[in-house]
């Protein structure tokens, strides 16, 4: 074992004890071409390939599960390779964070629109491996929204180039199999390195907005009525630039909010009304601060104990948005029968995500962080998931929607297979296992 | 524990100066905090746990990942408390320290040079120009409001001099009240700190206190960040004000004259100044009343931090490389106010100033 391999389990997750041993190797490829003779090599000796971004991502997908693996880092594949102002892209290499890409298009004037709160660590391709979006999805859309192609390499050590009108290779075959199957952009969006290596993206910039915009803080009596607040800007297509709720918030990370509530920025031309809500106006400087508060959410803890993100989000869109209240009650049902202690639930709002159909939703993406339980086994907090799982399907939440969690979206997973089944099948392959890959996960927690 | 508050959520991994020089995870804050919630899987392998705490020392200690972590991780705590655990544990991994533990023993500077040459290369040098320095230099009896602590990079090093030489033309100029503790002065105990030997430090500290005391000194100056760190936060000085000169001089200086500006400027700021010390206004506050136009540099390690000189120079001289290349200084002047700070861009051949030096050009050449 060397210390460079052992780190690799270094990712948000609740997922990170792993057995070491098995871990066989790690690149960290600059080119293309290294990338490929990495690939090869962990073919010759017959591993899985794990593609890993920057690790902030709660779902344990860069983790490849407990396999005999090799992982491959984008992580020192960072360059903005190509800035076309004509054709508004960008060619990025997958490691490359949006933060990174934006320092070079600001001055330019143009900007990559997709903003996920991790947007300091979370990489371009990691993005593309979970179709992520951020607190302007609502008007900017997911990942797969804002790019053009996606240049892979699989496991039998073909490259491709995917679109949204297919797939283009030096290996017609290939190319025409991937074809006859309508492969495209959908297809990669979401997909969790399980389809390959991705070496490069052409990403959609747009020019930076000079839209005079202003701040509201919209607070709520209860979830019913931010249910029905959130539904509202949706069906009134509500110009929405930066939305985003904290629905609720333990009294040591509050800092003197009342949540529910809403933190919009939208054009000062736009009249925002709301039903039995509180609507605020708020400054500049006011609304620095509390999307400062609410990027930092996720990594608050509490005065006392530690906190544990189970889940990686919940789509709450139509009937499960419209009873917001229910919805919330169940959920937090399931966590304190498991001795789980809410302590945070915020989320991006309005926004939109991607069903595993390829079908967009609309509503609230939601984030959620419990009090870690004292003397609880890993298996223990692992049930809580499964059980939560169970209830989102019941009260048609889309389980960690953001990231179309692969283990329980069977459309989505039926569909990689049969696109693994042609070009190769040993990228990230534990999240096939049987019952959603339960026992090599909650061997993990 | 406090490594139980990490969220894994990597914000610390990019900004990390080790991790930006490697490109490797293990280098990270983020990584080397996962190998520690871990360690009960990996400690058993003894080559692991070695090349573990070989990587506490691949560190300069910036604080950068501190300042940015809002799960309330100590980080830089951490990192100090492992360090310690890490010699303990292995001393003889770390024997190449040892020569600097013995010299700070033995002649209390980190050069183990004889402890009465400390006044010996600057006076020599700088006696000429500045009249009556050498009545400077404390021995016991001598009292001033003001003493002035050199460390051991100015009071050894030749490189240092074009800065000590403004320092004490400043203090002249402006008739300070001031002494030197040349002989007197031991080692602040940043070195040994900073590989969490807090005896030796603390043996260090308790001589300096005892003769700022003797000489009655109401302030301590110093331009080390890292001498004033030991000096403000560990030597207990009671009723002696501890003061980076930046600040000293801010303060005394309500205006300045201009300084004469011919070469386009860039300010690094120093780690332990603006992130450890919080001492960010003063420093730009002087450079504002000198009337000077100046790029400010990213606020990021220049390698010579943690004592990575020593443990790892070839990761020490990479940061400092990446920095030139990226911030594309190299035809400006770089103003920083650190001695150490000052070797790092002096080994990558930039021309550097302290700004104590624009200070006591402004007031030989300018108008008061």
């Amino acid at each position: 074992m060397k210390l460079r391999d052992v780190v690799m389990g270094a990712n948000a997750s609740m997922y990170q004890r792993m057995d070491f041993k098995k871990i066989k190797g790690v690149y960290y490829p600059k080119t293309e071409e290294e990338a490929q003779a990495a690939i090869k090599h962990a073919k010759e000796n017959g591993f899985d390939v794990v593609p890993k971004g920057g690790g902030s991502g709660l779902s344990g997908a860069c983790t490849g599960g407990n396999r005999e693996r090799f992982f491959i880092s984008s992580l020192q594949m960072r360059e903005i390779l190509t800035i076309s102002l004509v054709g508004r892209y960008a060619d990025v290499q997958p490691g490359a964070t949006p933060n990174e890409v934006n320092t070079k298009l600001e001055p330019l004037g143009m900007k990559f629109w997709v903003a996920p709160s991790s947007r300091d660590v979370a990489t371009i391709g990691g993005l593309v491996s979970t179709d992520g979006g951020g607190n302007d999805t609502w008007i900017n859309g997911t990942m797969r929204d804002n790019m053009l192609s996606v240049n892979m390499l699989t496991y039998e050590g073909n490259h491709l180039i995917i679109d949204k009108n297919g797939v283009k290779s030096s290996n017609v075959e290939l190319a025409e199999e991937l074809n006859k199957k309508g492969m495209n952009l959908d297809d990669i969006a979401g997909a969790h390195g399980t389809l390959g290596f991705i070496t490069e993206i052409r990403v959609i910039i747009k020019p930076l907005r000079e839209t005079k915009t202003i701040g509201a803080l919209i607070q709520f009596d209860n979830f019913d009525a931010m249910g029905a607040g959130i539904l509202q800007t949706i069906d009134n297509g509500c110009p929405v630039e930066y939305g985003e709720a904290i629905v609720m918030a333990h009294e040591d990370v509050r800092e003197g909010l009342t949540p529910p509530l809403l933190i919009l920025e939208f054009p000062k031309d736009f009249e925002l009304v709301f039903c039995n809500a509180n609507v605020r106006e708020i400054s500049r400087k006011e609304l620095t601060r509390l999307q400062d508060i609410r990027i930092k959410l996720p990594k608050r803890n509490p005065n006392v104990g530690t906190q544990i993100g189970l889940f990686e989000g919940y789509g709450l869109y139509g009937d499960s948005l419209e009873h917001m209240g229910n919805t919330i009650r169940e959920i937090d049902e399931v966590l304190m029968e498991h001795e789980l202690a809410p302590f945070v639930k915020y989320g991006h709002a309005p926004s939109k995500w991607y069903l595993g159909n390829n079908s967009p939703a609309y509503g609230l993406v939601m984030h959620s962080r419990e009090i870690r339980p004292e003397g609880k086994t890993g298996k223990e907090i692992y049930r809580a998931v499964e059980d939560i799982v169970k209830k989102c399907e019941e009260l048609n939440v889309t389980p960690k929607p953001e990231h179309k969690w692969l283990y329980s979206d069977e459309i989505k997973k039926a569909r990689i297979q049969e696109l693994r089944a042609v070009i190769g099948s040993s990228f990230n392959s534990f999240i096939f296992e049987p019952d959603c890959a339960s026992d090599t996960l909650s061997s993990m927690v | 524990m406090s490594i139980d508050r990490c969220v894994q959520c990597g914000s610390c991994v990019k900004l990390c100066p080790m991790f930006d020089a490697t490109g490797e995870e293990q280098f990270s804050p983020r990584g080397k905090i996962y190998l520690l919630k871990v360690m009960d899987q990996i400690a058993e392998d003894k080559e692991l746990a070695k090349d573990f705490r070989r990587t506490l020392f691949q560190c300069t200690l910036c604080g950068k990942c501190d300042e940015t972590c809002s799960s309330g991780v100590d980080l830089l705590k951490i990192w100090h408390q492992q360090r310690a655990n890490a010699i303990d544990t292995a001393p003889e991994e770390f024997a190449y320290l040892d020569p600097l533990k013995e010299a700070l023993a033995n002649v209390k500077n980190i050069y183990g040079l004889a402890a009465e040459d400390r006044a010996i290369y600057w006076l020599d040098e700088l006696d000429d120009e500045i009249p009556g320095l050498e009545d400077r230099v404390y021995e016991k009896g001598k009292t001033a409001d003001v003493m002035v602590f050199l460390g051991c990079l100015m009071s050894f090093r030749s490189s240092q001099m074009d800065v000590l030489k403004s320092l004490f033309k400043t203090l002249e100029k402006l008739e300070v009240d001031y002494l030197v503790m040349g002989a007197e002065e031991n080692c602040c105990g940043h070195p040994l700190y900073l590989i969490g030997n807090e005896t030796g430090a603390e043996e260090l500290r308790e001589h300096n206190k005892k003769v700022m005391q003797d000489a009655q000194a109401k302030k301590v100056i110093t331009c080390c960040p890292g001498c004033l760190i030991q000096l403000k936060n560990h030597h207990n000085l009671q009723g002696i004000e501890a003061l980076h000169h930046t600040e000293f001089f801010d303060r005394l200086l309500e205006t300045t004259p201009k300084y004469n500006q011919k070469e386009p400027l860039s300010y690094h700021d120093p780690c332990e100044l603006h992130r450890i010390l919080e001492i960010t206004k003063e420093p730009r506050s002087l450079l504002e009343k000198l009337g000077v136009e100046y790029k400010e540099m990213e606020l990021s390690c220049c390698g010579g931090g943690g004592l990575l000189r020593m443990t790892d120079p070839n990761l020490s001289d990479k940061i400092i490389e990446l920095r030139k290349a990226r911030e594309g200084v190299q035809n400006t002047t770089v103003l920083t106010a650190c001695p150490s700070c000052r070797e790092q861009l002096l080994s990558t051949n930039l021309n550097t100033k302290d700004i104590v030096e624009l200070l006591s050009d402004a007031l030989e050449g300018g108008n008061k």
